[in-house]
């Protein structure tokens, strides 16, 4: 047992000479180096930001990236009083307001930034008399830079400072960073932003970088990653100059058979650059005052009533109950239809038609029958099947879902029973309760145009990190409850619509367009003017939904607009982009950063 | 009286002083008040053991083992802490019940090793004492506690030895665990396979050298497998401390600020209540896991030689009194107290020296918390329990 007490004995001294060993290498042999660096400890953690991540169009074209840009930070440990007013001066900020900047993190001898964006005259007056502000630093910082047109305003976004309860929330978050605050720039922004990297340094008593710490390797900065858009700047760019008479509109086009999104149009827009300089307020009150709200992003968030492109739903949901066939033809149309003691009206008396022609014509003569045959339920129920009142799923936030009033709302808005039998009729040319928003519309055709199949649509074709690329978006196919045989006949009434019906304006030539016409009251205000067209019309490969806000009749205003698209887009001077090489994800990834993001606008949106 | 022993309860108050000094600089004079008003119940804790009759005390032995075990399993349904489930919180005290799942494995170790004339390599000597610190040890582990369920293993290990087990079968007992531990590594697995083959083909010969790093070897394949299954943060905090140099962050923050707390102490420190780092609020938990940082920085290498000086004088008492006591299921008790105390005063002091990884675990006696004081002063009473009175 003696042996045994010896032998732990030794052991303990082995442990404590370890221990003690450790503290003479720390207390007498650096000794003196780390005395120095204890006396109001001399390190400073410095952020190394990483550059947020580039947005570029199908074919390469730069859509936003980073620019440099000064940023004036302070030490306030070691920031003498005297410095002060002379910094103030200098940035040209009131004296009180940088001394309140500082106050909450006084403590800390980590730069805090006190004004970004300063001019180069300005870094080299503080440059000129740095020996006199101790612990003032100019930084050099990537600002965002929007180069494409004001059109993208809405599709991308843009960023915007962090507010005090997001700093509070995320504590990756600095004072000054900026996030996404709309669009792609909200919806990715964990991706784009990267993450910043830190390098630790020594600093001489006046705040003099000495060199970095020894003990401490600095964490490299991640880049932000490379969002690869499926928009055809082209088309973008054709859009907007298409819709320039007009105020306010919105455009999506679409590939049928992924869900790519080619162009994303909300007008009116706006420049996304203000908001990365301070923003001067007659820009930002003539904004947030115009009553067309730019920041309104009418492509997804607003719910128009759809008029008669609500047509070829109902017809294929009475197909598809056997209320009838294509050969179908109801009590002839004279303008109108009496129901009830009311007379629902027509555009013109278009006599006896079967439901190609009705197509064709827009009748609302024809489709209030279908809809009566149909009935209420019937009608809402299949609405929402295919997709009508639901969200389409789009990589961008905000995104709202239009309405099909069924039974059940009508009850809890007019109260039980309290809105007429004639709602059914309404809703059956798309009129009423009845919205939607352009994006929906667009999927709706493209799947009409494809034998059922609904994509999801998405903007964001390629994720790449550091040039390698971490995500190919692979598209997500869902088919809806719409027979073969149906859509031969709804697809027929499509093409003769542009082919001698309500949308001739939209035909072009040599590419066979298939669509429909929309004329959707705004009482008291002018019609919205819709037409959502697909191309080429027996095996579609691109949709676009236009809507024009209060320009009166769809086959005048829209179609035109979507046969030049169309055109554009089936044009030889691009070759459209190879499809995303479905065979390398797996079917059911999507972008990883779908997490919610902030609501992208000040103002509310609302139904126009 | 048979062989009463000042030197136990001297060092035991010196340290306890030299603790509510630190904590009175790091935390201020509430954490010293509060710790103030501990040290009496603590002492009176202490008394309390030295005067209870040791064969009552081992009648209990089981009973006391199964409610710490229950409370073990009751503190991850029920328990608080930062990030983990570690502490009950009974109004104003926290009791942290892998305290008391020490003293209690210690004492039915104790208990049961103390039948045994000796304990080879084989499962009918090991199986039970094995299982007895195995499960707290687990328990504490998911808590998630690591550095502190590695106690189980040290006081087993030093129990075991007491009692007569060589040194190479210890090292053969534990080396399919350390296997598992060192093998989230290649790193570290290699290293550790080398030098265990190099000991055993040296001691143990051939075939027991075979077999030994067989078993080790076929542990070690299957770490990689659990780490692959385990989540990302799990895993992060595993690697964080089997390899905590393979921390892509480099060496932690805090780590970095108490080797310059101490460093800057120098030799003979900045003074009592002049240490500038602490005050700064660049050291965390000051006053629990950290004040040996601050005591670095104000009383220098000479404060803290003196420091190591008092526990060494302890553990040495503790093992002395091991070596005469008459009977040896008491002085099993005393190798493991002292191996409860050895190794969080090493481990504590290691991390904040920067050569072990920072780990939740506090310094004996100096640490601010009722729970450890309180159990801390128990083992010391129970030592002199054993030394002082006869069974």
């Amino acid at each position: 047992m003696a042996a045994r007490l010896t032998r732990l004995t030794q052991v303990l001294l082995l442990l404590l000479g370890i221990l003690s060993a450790r503290l003479v290498q720390l207390q007498l042999i650096q000794g003196a180096r780390y005395a120095r660096l204890s006396d109001r400890n001399r390190i400073r953690k410095m952020v190394l930001p990483a550059p947020r991540g580039r947005i570029l169009d199908r074919n390469g074209v730069l859509l936003a990236d980073t620019r440099p840009s000064f940023t004036v930070a302070v030490v306030p440990t070691e920031l003498t009083d005297s410095a002060l007013p002379l910094l103030a001066r200098l940035i040209d900020i009131p004296e009180p307001d940088l001394r309140g900047q500082l106050q909450p993190v006084a403590m800390f001898a980590s730069p805090v930034n006190v004004k970004r964006d300063v001019s180069i005259a300005e870094v080299a007056r503080i440059e000129e008399a740095s020996f006199r502000l101790p612990g003032v630093h100019v930084r050099v910082d990537p600002v965002r830079n929007y180069p494409g047109s004001n059109s993208y305003c809405h599709v991308i976004g843009h960023i915007g400072e962090v507010s005090k309860e997001e700093l509070k929330r995320d504590t990756s978050l600095r004072q000054l960073d900026f996030i996404g605050r709309a669009g792609i720039e909200a919806q990715y922004e964990s991706l784009l932003r990267g993450r910043d990297g830190s390098e630790y340094v020594e600093v001489d008593a006046r705040g003099q970088e000495i060199g970095p710490l020894r003990e401490k390797r600095p964490e490299p900065d991640v880049p932000g990653c490379d969002l690869i858009m499926t928009i055809d700047d082209r088309i973008q760019r054709l859009a907007c100059e298409l819709l320039e008479p007009y105020p306010r509109a919105a455009v999506v086009g679409m590939e049928t058979r992924t869900g790519a999104i080619v162009c994303f149009v909300s007008k009116p827009d706006f420049d996304p650059n203000i908001f990365m300089t301070p923003i001067e307020a007659e820009t930002w009150d003539s904004l947030i005052s115009n009553p067309s709200k730019p920041f309104f992003n009418r492509a997804i968030t607003a719910g128009y009533p759809i008029g008669s492109t609500m047509k070829p739903v109902v017809a294929l949901g009475a197909l598809r109950q056997g209320a009838l066939t294509r050969y179908t033809r109801f009590q002839p149309c004279f303008g109108g239809f009496r129901y009830g003691n009311r007379t629902f009206k027509c555009t013109s008396a278009h006599g006896s038609l079967d439901l190609v022609g009705a197509i064709a014509q827009s009748c609302n003569t024809y489709f209030y029958q279908a809809g009566l045959r149909l009935g209420l339920d019937s009608l809402t129920a299949y609405a929402r099947e295919v997709g009508l009142g639901r969200l389409t799923g789009i990589d961008m936030p905000g995104e709202k879902p239009g309405n099909i009033p069924t039974r059940a709302w009508l009850d809890s808005r007019y109260g039980k029973n309290k809105w007429g039998a004639g709602s059914v009729l309404n809703f059956a040319i798309g009129q009423g309760e009845v919205t939607a928003t352009p994006l929906q519309m667009a999927v709706l055709y493209g799947a009409i145009g494809n034998g059922g199949r609904a994509v999801r649509p998405y903007l964001v074709a390629r994720i790449d990190s550091a040039g390698r690329t971490i995500h190919t978006t692979v598209p997500e196919i869902n088919q809806l409850p719409m027979r073969p045989e149906d859509l031969e006949v709804v697809k027929l009434g499509l093409e003769r619509v542009v082919e001698y019906g309500t949308g001739t304006g939209a035909r072009v030539g040599e590419i066979s367009i298939a669509g429909k016409t929309g004329t959707a009251q705004n009482p008291p205000r002018p019609d919205h003017a819709w037409f959502i067209g697909y191309a080429p019309a027996e095996e579609p490969e691109v949709v676009f939904a236009v809507l024009v806000e209060n320009a009166g009749h769809g086959g005048v205003v829209s179609a035109p607009i979507a046969g030049q698209l169309i055109r554009a887009y089936f044009s030889p001077a691009v070759e459209p982009q190879p499809e995303p090489d479905t065979a390398a994800a797996k079917p059911d990834t999507t972008p990883a950063a779908t997490e919610a993001a902030p609501e992208s606008s000040q103002l509310e949106p609302q139904d126009p | 009286m048979k062989r009463f022993d000042p030197g136990l309860i001297i060092a035991t108050l010196l340290l306890a002083s030299f603790g509510l000094l630190a904590i009175f600089s790091s935390g201020g004079s509430y954490f010293f008040f509060r710790q103030l008003i501990f040290l009496p119940i603590a002492v009176g804790a202490a008394v309390a053991a030295i005067f209870v009759p040791r064969r009552i005390l081992y009648g209990l032995a089981e009973p006391i083992y199964a409610l710490t075990v229950l409370m073990l399993v009751a503190v991850l349904v029920a328990g608080t802490g930062p990030g983990s489930h570690r502490w009950f919180v009974l109004g104003p005290v926290y009791i942290q019940p892998s305290e008391f799942a020490k003293l209690a494995t210690v004492l039915l170790l104790a208990k049961h090793l103390s039948y045994k004339r000796t304990i080879g390599l084989n499962f009918r000597d090991l199986t039970l004492p094995v299982a007895i610190a195995a499960v707290p040890s687990l328990l504490v582990m998911v808590e998630p506690d690591l550095s502190t369920s590695l106690i189980f293993a040290a006081l087993l290990a030093a129990m075991l030895y007491w009692q007569g087990m060589r040194p190479l079968h210890i090292l053969l007992l534990f080396s399919p665990a350390l296997s598992f531990a060192a093998g989230f590594s290649l790193y570290t697995w290699i290293p550790f396979f080398l030098v265990l083959g190099i000991i055993l083909l040296v001691r143990a010969g051939v075939t027991k050298a075979l077999i030994g790093l067989g078993v080790s070897a076929a542990f070690g394949l299957l770490s990689p497998f659990v780490l692959s299954s385990l989540k990302d943060y799990q895993r992060a905090r595993i690697m964080s401390f089997v390899a905590p140099w393979f921390d892509p962050h480099g060496i932690s923050w805090n780590a970095i600020q108490s080797q310059i707390a101490i460093g800057s102490g120098r030799l003979i420190g900045k003074g009592f209540l002049q240490g500038t780092q602490k005050r700064l609020g660049f050291l965390p938990n000051r006053h629990t896991d950290f004040v040996f940082s601050s005591l670095g920085e104000e009383l220098g290498l000479v404060g803290c030689l003196i420091l190591l000086g008092l526990f060494y004088w302890l553990l040495r008492r503790m093992l002395i009194a091991a070596r005469h006591s008459g009977d040896s299921t008491g002085s099993l008790l005393c190798v493991g107290f002292a191996a409860i105390i050895g190794y969080q005063m090493f481990v504590n002091i290691g991390m904040l020296l920067g050569i072990l990884p920072i780990t939740g675990i506090t310094l004996p006696f100096l640490s601010y918390g009722g729970s450890s004081l309180l159990l801390n002063f128990i083992l010391v009473g129970l030592v002199i329990n054993v030394v002082s009175r006869p069974e």
